[in-house]
């Protein structure tokens, strides 16, 4: 597939010259405030992650964000809940994963108490019926269960397609998919096909349950980069203070 | 995260610190239900005059001015006093915009008092709020004697308005100048949009 791999070979010059931009300086060591800034924000790699910002909004304006404005508008609610309700059911196996290696025994009881419900009377997980029977919903991946575990962030990273991580979550991701048992699914055939369409559903439905957040904030914020940056971390340290709180 | 609020402390601390009394979790919590009741009523009602009389209950309950200093941080330090007053104007004129071009997507909601304790130099008070045919919210209300009860921050699902609001104001300035002045022609831009 000649299309494919020049795709790749754009995207990997992209990521090169990515690369070049480089690091941030580092303020003057005699302008403590300045340098106190610098270490709270803890993004070395800003000048990078900056230009990887911009390639994933115009690929978003361009690819993904059409798409999703159509979802949202032409696809009727109930079918959309249903394909993120089914989407979440999927999710099941990673989720209990981590909620066992967080120590959650309350959590895991949940997850599977879900999974079994939805998964039958939920008609393979299109309604949250467990929700209602007083299981609810809560995520756990593994860049969540490493934190609990006392492994720190690290400096923040702007990834390509994923968008705004950092080391210990990007780790966390490999880690979930080794989790998922989709993963050891063969590739090809029905089977990939159908992977491939649970991905780009996936991809639909993230990015429609966001679509008028991120659009206020690229028009109300001065640097929006900037301002995702922190609304990603703040949100992110939400949920590991959740699952910390959690039995 | 931890080194993120340490450095919020100072400023938290010199909003709310003129009044070394800080309000007590009761009284701080009879206040945003009062707000928040008072708020939510006028959105149902819609009178005509109704961006007034929220702007009113803003300027009444809202550290505007506490909050438009911790936005910039450590430049507001090094601005002048002239611009200082601009930038604290244009701010409340920008916040403001900002609120009531969104108020209407509030009508029909609900609201619930959660626990309230105090956190750092002042009172945290929870809240859930719910609009129709939307999950329930968490918002969270920082509430300083500045003086007298006033809001210093809501933090919604997890993320602070201020926080971010800094976040971006001044990463904005250090890339403008380094002053505060490039934050105020940008304000002006937005102020006038």
């Amino acid at each position: 597939m000649p299309p494919r791999s020049r795709a790749f070979r754009i995207a990997g010059a992209l990521l090169f010259a990515a690369t070049l931009a480089g690091c941030a300086t580092p303020p003057p060591a005699d302008d403590p405030d300045a340098v106190a800034d610098y270490k709270a924000t803890n993004d070395p790699l800003e000048p990078t992650n900056r230009v990887i910002f911009a390639i994933n909004d115009g690929v978003d304006t361009v690819f993904l964000k059409p798409f999703a404005l159509v979802y949202r508008n032409a696809v009727p609610d109930p079918v959309q809940r249903g394909a993120h309700n089914f989407l979440a059911n999927l999710g099941s196996p990673v989720i209990l994963a981590n909620d066992i290696l967080q120590g959650k025994p309350h959590r895991a009881g949940d997850t599977v108490a879900r999974f079994a419900i939805n998964t039958t009377v939920g008609l393979a997980g299109v309604m949250d019926v467990a929700k209602d029977a007083g299981f609810p919903r809560h995520d756990a991946d593994f860049g969540q269960t490493l934190a609990l575990w006392g492994v720190g962030g690290g400096p923040y990273l702007f990834l390509p397609v994923f968008g705004p991580s950092n080391p210990r979550d990007g780790v966390g991701m490999l880690g979930d998919m080794a989790f998922d048992p989709l993963t050891y699914l063969p590739g090809t055939g029905d089977i990939g096909n159908a992977k491939l369409a649970k991905t780009g559903l996936a991809a639909l439905d993230a990015r429609a349950s966001v679509l008028y957040e991120l659009d206020k904030v690229k028009s109300t914020a001065l640097d929006p980069y900037a301002t995702i940056r922190s609304l990603a971390r703040q949100y992110r340290q939400k949920q590991i203070d959740d699952a910390a709180a959690a039995h | 995260m931890h080194r993120r609020l340490f450095l919020a402390l100072p400023a938290a601390l010199a909003v709310a610190g003129r009044a070394q009394a800080a309000t007590d979790t009761a009284s701080a919590a009879a206040f945003v239900k009062k707000l928040l009741g008072d708020v939510l009523g006028l959105v149902d009602a819609a009178p005509p005059d109704l961006l007034a009389k929220v702007q009113a209950l803003v300027d009444a309950h809202v550290d505007v001015g506490g909050i438009a200093s911790f936005c910039v941080g450590r430049y507001w330090r090094t601005a002048t006093p002239a611009q200082q007053a601009q930038y604290q104007e244009l701010f409340r004129k920008v916040l403001m915009k900002n609120v009531l071009g969104r108020i209407g997507e509030y009508k029909g909601t609900t609201f619930e008092m959660g626990p309230a304790a105090a956190k750092d130099s002042a009172i945290s008070v929870i809240t859930q709020l719910t609009r129709p045919n939307n999950a329930p919210n968490r918002v969270e209300w920082l509430v300083a004697d500045a003086p007298g009860p006033k809001v210093i921050d809501l933090i919604a699902e997890g993320t602070s308005l201020r926080l971010t609001q800094r976040s971006d104001y001044t990463s904005f300035i250090g890339q403008h100048g380094g002053t505060l002045q490039g934050l105020i022609n940008a304000l002006i831009a937005q102020a006038a949009g």
